[in-house]
């Protein structure tokens, strides 16, 4: 499997490591019910198809990345530096 | 070769001895280099062989068609095929430390000295002892584990599985170390070729004319395919000196890079191959500095598979008699390797291609028994040459058995009219079609799909960038293989950005690939084999659609069909045939299993490369490790790092004694320790607190410049993380240390929360866990110690840098320093940091200014006595199930901020008043030893699972308290301090009183850290 | 401080105890690979601040004229430069330890800078076959169509974290692990350079 990391191109998978689910936002700590917050940790949708995840490129940049993958066929449709999305995400918030 | 006592004429034995002149070889031709003359051995027996010869095809050469013993039966073997699919002549090769079982004969090349063994025999191949099991053949049926071996369930280690696995044809490995080195290479591609015959060629030539940046492997040691085994013709040459021309012209293309004797054994995501090269296997010993194998990572934009084609055996009886072959594999052994398999040979045909067998045996002298085409009508123009050779043809006949012993001697052919007759033939050419390797295109799960105009599976939706040419696709005219090639490779090297051009595709004999199979004949004399290797049987298939294995997944694992170390190469389709005629259905609606890597086996060896011995991972080294090496130190893996455990002196009994002399030094003097493998992280920046008061639990609003405080950091389902300390080194500069197990765990985590969680921050991160070394030096003497290192600018007394104090310092006149007073041994302690090239200075000039405090170093042992002896959790305890509050620092968090963990932290099953709560434990009788997980119950309990009520994580011989002690986790335990309770060891069988206690055994007060 | 102290203080290589000066593997011919063990060489991480990449881009041009490289791409010339290393952060290189001495007091407010020239064991590595060396433990393509001089990449080698740039087209890399894997990588790499024949010597020291 392979990764075209938005920093550093095309890599292999050995490079990465897996998290999971792109698509939970974590609730602030301070106001979250606590009901919120387990649903943040636990709960996840499986889909067959596309599936936004979060990999991390630690043999490489230390960048985390937004990868949108087809969990059916494994082909990467987007690979995204999640910094970015998570700052237009945050400026989207703000809006 | 000794022969055996049963009753044959002598006449037999004669045909069964084996001519050690090459008798078979015929007088020219062939791609042998006949002034090259090696000698080889079998079994023993020494014969000779050319420069350019397979293992197989000098054995024949020989008259050598015995080759081995079949898998369950012991039935004896001949060569099957002429190449990677052969599924019977499966040899020992090489003795010693370099001995390698289950290597196919047919694609070994033969080396000056080579030295093969069949296996699976005993005491001899032509008498084998187990050939019994011939006879018990309805126990050996399909599905027979599962029957036969059921009970008593006791009989499986000690009678069932040592008997299986003798009997069974599994080789002997090598009892040594491997003696040669396996090499890796990283390669890349705009276009992979996989397969070097004239689909492949053609497709290289193609794509490489264009220029692009071409790899074409192939497994043979020579480039061509078929070409080299068939008498064919491209334009106004043979295909042999076509496929020569070809291989120069590639060789002139720069970026044409050309793999032979390389299998590509593997497809996986998104472009990525695995390959192997057999580097050296021709040889006898690889050469100075040679690898013997070298496994290629290729990742290409675009794969061309030309892979081509694997014949398909016919069904009938014995058709697993030595002396049965391939039509195909004739051919090769005639025409390649001027071999001739036999000296009457008949030929069993399905197809027009069967024919060419016909003209080629004769053609080079051989002589030609019969031709049984099993279809109605044959065109004229096909049957010529063995008219006028005077050979018998039939035709709508089939082989209904075979007769022979060790070697074939006669066919039974039942004729259209059902008549039976015998022909005598020392070699049978079998001719049913050929199947598209179908294997590589299917290792991302893509099954294949049933084409009825070829009878075969063909490939489906290929892998992304992949596509097929020529035979591997169904293509099995020299035309269409030369047309197809050539057309998916000027695509794939347009898809890579190069111009689409094709050349002319040279000219080509007509020819037919026309062909109509027959599965299974309608009579059968014998067992009638359909996977060779697995001793799978027709009658094994009608056994799994008796007992309702009918899907072909159920099929596979009842029968075993297709998984052998051959993967069902020439099987799988035969079996699958034979279920679809018993169960009513087309082949396509049983459907097929799909392969995996690898294609063919692969040597651990060569996937392991150089990580193997202590070279299996890498090895971390501490900046003092020359010191410690030098003063004998003992050495503990911990992860990849290699700490000194402990520093034994002379006169000291065991490890014991040391580890209690390096703590008592370092509690009544000195002692020195590499803590360098602690992650160590600097963190600057405008938002640096505000980013750690997020990822730390306890508070960091109060830590003042120059003072360092313990850290807890949770992870967000609220179980501890990770402990470290962080340090105030400026305003907006921190430094940070996390456990060692954890480092790099930590530094992703903190990646996380500054990218992904509060990417608005600016804080900068940084590991310098390799820039500096780092070393505690602890004990009352610590302090004077570190006054012969340290500066004389530097105050260092307890006024001036007292507990918890940091600083950027200089030791040694002038080189950078950091200093912490932070204390895991609950003594006066100091981490002194240097610039790793420092590091080996700083241990030594440490160690020379403690030598009058009686300085010792000490290692991971004595560190982690005194750790345990002061009640601090490490790894054990932080062990990815225990909170804060179960460590007993659930008063050190944080109440009024955000921070990762601190919701879930109070889940009610984390706070639930009976959890198991870290205290200290002693023995009652102070002789007796604690051991790390025992479980601790009440004394008057009866030992249960609910009676159970904590256990021991961490224990210690305490030299400071003369006794073992234990931390540990038992419920309720801070409020039952004092109270007495059993240390119960079902695994050691011990079970004894001890005493809950603080978990802190040395200087309750803390004072000691303070002085 | 005594003499005898004083001799204490003397930095250790990176390579101390692993690596030889001298030819070794193939006997036979010229050297296939030249290993240079580049003891002397400074490296700091500098890290832009949040909103500073403008502002750095601007100062290592009018102090240093240096370029700020762009993702996957370094700029040293004369032995002095940047590499890029991640997003907003590049790998200072120079010949001596003093050149970079003074990068934390230049970039105040502007970069983090952390010194790292103890923390890298350094190679430079040339020859003929010195691509083909680094493929057997690169997973990135090195060919030239792909990778030139003025490029670099973090990645691993043989399971080992590392990073490289190229220096001109020999073609010549310079190539750094982290230190305390000095022993271990040092074993794959003369394994892997064997065949080829390699010739180990001392860059400049400290």
């Amino acid at each position: 499997m392979r990764i075209r990391c938005p920093h550093c191109g095309e890599r292999d998978n050995g490079e990465f490591s897996y998290l999971g689910d792109a698509t939970v936002v974590r609730p602030d700590g301070m106001s979250a019910s606590s009901e919120a917050m387990h649903d943040y940790v636990y709960l996840r949708d499986n889909p067959a198809g596309l599936h936004r995840e979060l990999w991390y490129h630690g043999a490489g940049c230390r960048s985390w990345l937004v990868v949108t993958r087809d969990t059916r066929t494994h082909e990467i449709r987007d690979v995204s530096s999640a910094r970015d999305v998570a700052l237009a995400r945050h400026t989207g918030d703000a809006a | 070769m000794t022969t055996m006592t049963l009753k044959r004429s002598d006449a037999d034995v004669a045909a069964e001895i084996p001519d050690r002149s090459q008798a078979y070889r015929v007088v020219k031709g062939g791609l042998v280099d006949r002034r090259k003359l090696l000698d080889f051995s079998f079994d023993g027996t020494s014969y000779k062989g050319f420069q350019g010869d397979t293992l197989a095809s000098a054995l024949l050469a020989n008259g050598v068609h015995l080759v081995g013993r079949s898998f369950k039966y012991h039935r004896p073997r001949g060569i099957l095929s002429a190449g990677s699919e052969e599924p019977n002549a499966i040899v020992e090769l090489r003795s010693g430390a370099r001995r390698e079982p289950n290597t196919r004969a047919t694609v070994a090349e033969l080396y000056a000295g080579l030295e093969a063994n069949s296996q699976n025999r005993w005491p001899s191949l032509a008498f084998d002892a187990l050939g019994i099991n011939a006879l018990a053949a309805p126990i050996f049926a399909a599905g027979f584990y599962y029957k036969t071996f059921m009970w008593p369930a006791s009989f499986w280690e000690k009678l069932y599985e040592p008997m299986i696995r003798r009997a069974a044809g599994l080789g002997h490995a090598a009892n040594a170390p491997d003696p040669d080195t396996y090499d890796r290479m990283h390669a890349h591609c705009d276009v992979l070729v996989i397969g070097g015959g004239p689909a492949g060629l053609s497709a290289a030539l193609t794509a490489g004319r264009a220029g692009a940046r071409v790899i074409l492997v192939d497994e043979d040691f020579k480039l061509g395919g078929r070409l080299l085994s068939e008498n064919q013709w491209i334009g106004s040459q043979a295909g042999v000196e076509w496929a020569a021309a070809a291989l120069d012209e590639l060789i002139s293309l720069p970026e044409v890079r050309i793999l032979t004797r390389t299998t590509l054994f593997g497809v996986y995501d998104h472009g990525s191959y695995g390959a192997v090269e057999r580097v050296s296997d021709h040889l006898a010993v690889p050469g100075v500095h040679a690898p013997r194998q070298r496994l290629w990572r290729i990742t290409a934009k675009r794969a061309v598979l030309a892979a081509g084609a694997i014949e398909r055996p016919h069904v009938f009886g014995g058709n697993d008699r030595p002396g049965v072959m391939l039509a195909g594999a004739v051919r090769a052994y005639v025409n390649r390797y001027g071999v001739l398999p036999g000296r009457r040979i008949a030929v069993v045909t399905s197809s027009d291609d069967g024919w060419r067998t016909v003209t080629d045996v004769l053609a080079a002298g051989g002589q030609i028994a019969a031709v049984i085409d099993t279809r109605r009508s044959v065109p004229q123009e096909l049957r010529r040459a063995a008219e006028s050779a005077g050979a018998t043809i039939i035709t709508d006949g089939y082989v209904a058995g075979t007769r022979g012993h060790l070697r074939l001697k006669a066919i039974e052919v039942v004729d259209s009219y059902g008549g039976a007759q015998s022909i005598a033939c020392d070699c049978l050419a079998m001719a049913n079609g050929w199947n598209p390797i179908v294997h590589l295109d299917s290792h991302l799960s893509r099954k294949p799909v049933w084409n009825e105009h070829i009878h075969a599976f063909v490939p489906a939706a290929m892998p992304l960038g992949m596509v097929a040419a020529g035979a591997a696709t169904g293509h099995f005219t020299l035309a269409d293989c030369l047309a197809t090639g050539a057309d998916v490779a000027a695509d794939a090297a347009k898809e890579c950005g190069f111009e689409r051009k094709l050349y002319p595709v040279p000219s080509t004999e007509p020819e037919s690939a026309a062909h109509t199979p027959l599965w299974r004949s309608p009579r059968i004399k014998g067992k009638a084999f359909v996977d060779f290797q697995n001793d799978v049987a027709a009658t094994d298939v009608e056994l799994a659609h008796r007992e309702g294995f009918r899907a072909v997944e159920h099929l596979k694992r009842y029968t075993t069909l297709g998984m052998a170390t051959d993967q069902g190469k020439t099987s799988n389709l035969a079996g699958l045939s034979i279920m679809a005629e018993l169960t009513g259905q087309a082949i396509p609606s049983v459907g097929t299993t799909v392969f995996r890597p690898p294609f063919t086996p692969v040597a651990m060896g060569a996937l392991a490369g150089h990580h193997r011995g202590k070279e299996f991972r890498a090895t971390r080294h501490v900046p003092s490790h020359a010191w410690c090496e030098e003063n004998g130190a003992v050495f503990v893996e911990t992860g990849l790092w290699l700490r000194p455990a402990y520093f034994p002196r002379a006169g000291e009994k065991d490890w014991l004694e040391s580890v209690n002399r390096e703590v008592n030094t370092v509690r009544s003097r000195v002692g020195i320790c590499d803590v360098t493998t602690l992650g160590k992280i600097d963190i600057q920046g405008r938002d640096a607190l505000a980013y750690l008061e997020k990822f730390t639990a306890n508070p960091f609003g109060s830590l003042p410049v120059g003072k360092a405080r313990y850290a807890i950091l949770l992870r967000e389902d609220g179980i501890i993380l990770d402990d470290g300390t962080i340090a105030r080194m400026g305003e907006n500069h921190y430094v940070m240390t996390a456990s060692t197990a954890n480092a790099a765990k930590v530094m992703q985590h903190m990646e996380f929360c500054r990218q992904w969680l509060w990417p608005e921050f600016d804080v900068q991160i940084a590991s310098i866990s390799e820039q500096w070394a780092q070393y505690a030096v602890a004990g009352p003497k610590a302090r004077d110690t570190l006054r012969g290192v340290v500066d004389p600018e530097f105050d260092i007394s307890n006024e001036a840098f007292p507990f918890l104090a940091s600083a950027n310092i200089t030791v040694g006149g002038g080189i950078p320093a950091r200093l912490f007073r932070i204390s895991f041994s609950g003594e006066l302690a100091y981490e002194i940091a240097v610039p790793v090239a420092y590091g080996d200075a700083l241990w030594r000039a440490i160690m020379q200014s403690g030598t009058p405090h009686g300085i010792t170093p000490y290692g991971s042992e004595a560190l982690s006595v005194m750790r345990i002896e002061k009640g601090h959790a490490a790894g054990a305890e932080i062990n990815g199930m225990t909170t804060a509050a179960d460590i007993g620092l659930g008063g050190m968090l944080a109440k009024k901020k955000d921070y990762i963990g601190r919701l879930m932290k109070d889940r009610p099953g984390l706070t639930e008043p009976d959890r198991p709560t870290l205290v200290g434990v002693r023995p009652v009788d102070t002789s007796k030893r604690l051991r790390a997980g025992t479980h601790i119950i009440t004394l008057d309990a009866t030992p249960s699972l609910e009676a159970d009520q904590g256990f021991l994580s961490s224990v210690a011989y305490s030299p400071s308290n003369g006794h073992w002690i234990g931390i540990g986790f038992i419920s309720r335990g801070p409020q039952r301090i004092g109270e007495r309770v059993r240390a119960y060891d079902p695994v050691r069988n011990e079970d004894f009183e001890v005493e809950i206690c603080s978990a802190v055994f040395v200087d309750p007060e803390g004072s000691r850290m303070h002085v | 401080m005594s003499e005898a102290t004083a001799n204490v203080w003397a930095p250790r290589s990176a390579w101390a105890g692993y690596a030889k000066p001298g030819r070794h593997g193939r006997t036979q011919g010229d050297a296939g690979v030249r290993l240079t063990l580049r003891d002397g060489i400074a490296l700091a991480t500098v890290i832009a601040a949040d909103g500073q990449t403008d502002a750095l881009r601007a100062l290592v041009s009018e102090r240093y004229g240096w370029t700020l490289p762009e993702p996957g791409k370094s700029q040293v010339s004369r032995e002095r430069g940047l590499v890029w290393s991640a997003p907003g952060q590049w790998l200072a290189v120079a010949e001596t330890r003093d050149a970079l001495r003074e990068l934390p007091d230049v970039f105040r407010g502007i970069a983090a800078v952390t010194d790292q020239s103890d923390g890298r064991a350094v190679v430079r590595v040339s020859g003929p076959n010195a691509r083909t060396l680094l493929e057997k433990g690169v997973a990135v393509d090195l060919h030239p169509r792909s990778f030139q001089a003025g490029r670099t990449a973090v990645t691993s080698i043989s399971h080992i974290g590392a990073q490289l740039w190229q220096l001109d087209d020999a073609p010549t890399y310079d190539l750094a692990v982290a230190r305390s894997f000095t022993g271990s990588f040092w074993s794959w790499l003369t394994e892997a350079a064997a065949e080829f024949g390699y010739e180990v010597e001392q860059g400049s020291a400290h």
